[in-house]
C-alpha cells in the first residue's frame, strides 16, 4: 500500500482506538503527519507500528507494549503527562500540546 | 564546558529538538542514533536508559545529569549548574 494511503488507514483506525480511551489526535498537525509517516516507515521495516520515541528491543513482550497507540500499556504515566509518549495523542481537554512537557515515568512518580 | 551526549532515534522528532537545541546554541554534543547502532551499543543504551527510569527518547547526558525526554529547561540549567 502507498504511504500517503497508508498513513491515512491509521490514522482513521487510531482515532478509533484512542477515542474511548480519553484521547485524541494532537492538534500539531504537522507532528501527526511526521509521526505517522515514521510510523508507515517502521511497519515497512518491522511489520509492527512501533512508536517512533521508543527503543525496539527485540523483546517481543517488551515491544508488544510500544505498539502504536501504546496508550494502554502506560496509562497511568499518559494519563499524568495528557499526552502519549511520542506525542501523537493528547488528552481530549488539550488545546496547546506545546505546553506539555515531555515528563519522563520517573518525573511523575509512575517507575 | 560539559561533556553532552544524546542518545536518539532517528525516526523520532524530539530528538531532532533536541539535537537542535544544541547546535542552535553552538554546544559541542555526540549523539548515537540506537535505531542505527550496532547491537551492543544498543544494549548499552538500553542499560543507561533502564537505570535512569526512561522509556524513551532522547536521553540526554549533560556532564553528571541524565534527563530523560525533550527538557529544554533542564538542558538549560544542566549546561549552567
Amino acid at each position: 500500500m502507498e504511504a500517503e494511503s497508508r498513513k491515512k488507514a491509521l490514522h482513521y483506525f487510531f482515532a478509533k482506538v484512542v477515542e474511548p480511551l480519553g484521547f485524541k489526535f494532537t492538534p500539531d498537525v504537522e507532528l501527526v503527519d511526521f509521526l505517522l509517516e515514521q510510523e508507515v516507515m517502521l511497519e515497512g521495516k518491522h511489520g509492527t507500528p512501533f512508536c517512533p520515541c521508543q527503543p525496539i528491543r527485540n523483546d517481543r513482550a517488551r515491544d508488544m507494549q510500544i505498539v502504536c497507540p501504546c496508550i494502554p500499556f502506560h496509562r497511568q504515566h499518559f494519563d499524568a503527562i495528557k499526552r502519549c509518549w511520542c506525542g501523537l495523542f493528547v488528552h481530549k481537554d488539550v488545546t496547546d500540546p506545546d505546553s506539555l512537557p515531555q515528563l519522563s515515568p520517573k518525573d511523575v512518580g509512575r517507575e | 564546558m560539559k561533556k553532552v551526549t544524546l542518545y536518539t532515534l532517528s525516526t523520532c522528532p524530539w530528538c531532532r529538538k533536541a539535537k537542535k537545541f544544541f547546535a542552535d546554541r553552538s554546544i559541542p554534543f555526540t549523539y548515537i542514533d540506537y535505531d542505527l547502532a550496532d547491537e551492543a551499543t544498543q544494549g548499552t543504551i538500553l542499560q543507561e536508559l533502564d537505570a535512569a527510569g526512561a522509556t524513551g527518547f532522547p536521553f540526554a547526558k549533560i556532564g553528571n545529569e541524565v534527563i530523560s525526554g525533550y527538557r529544554p529547561d533542564l538542558y538549560a540549567s544542566a549546561l549552567k549548574s
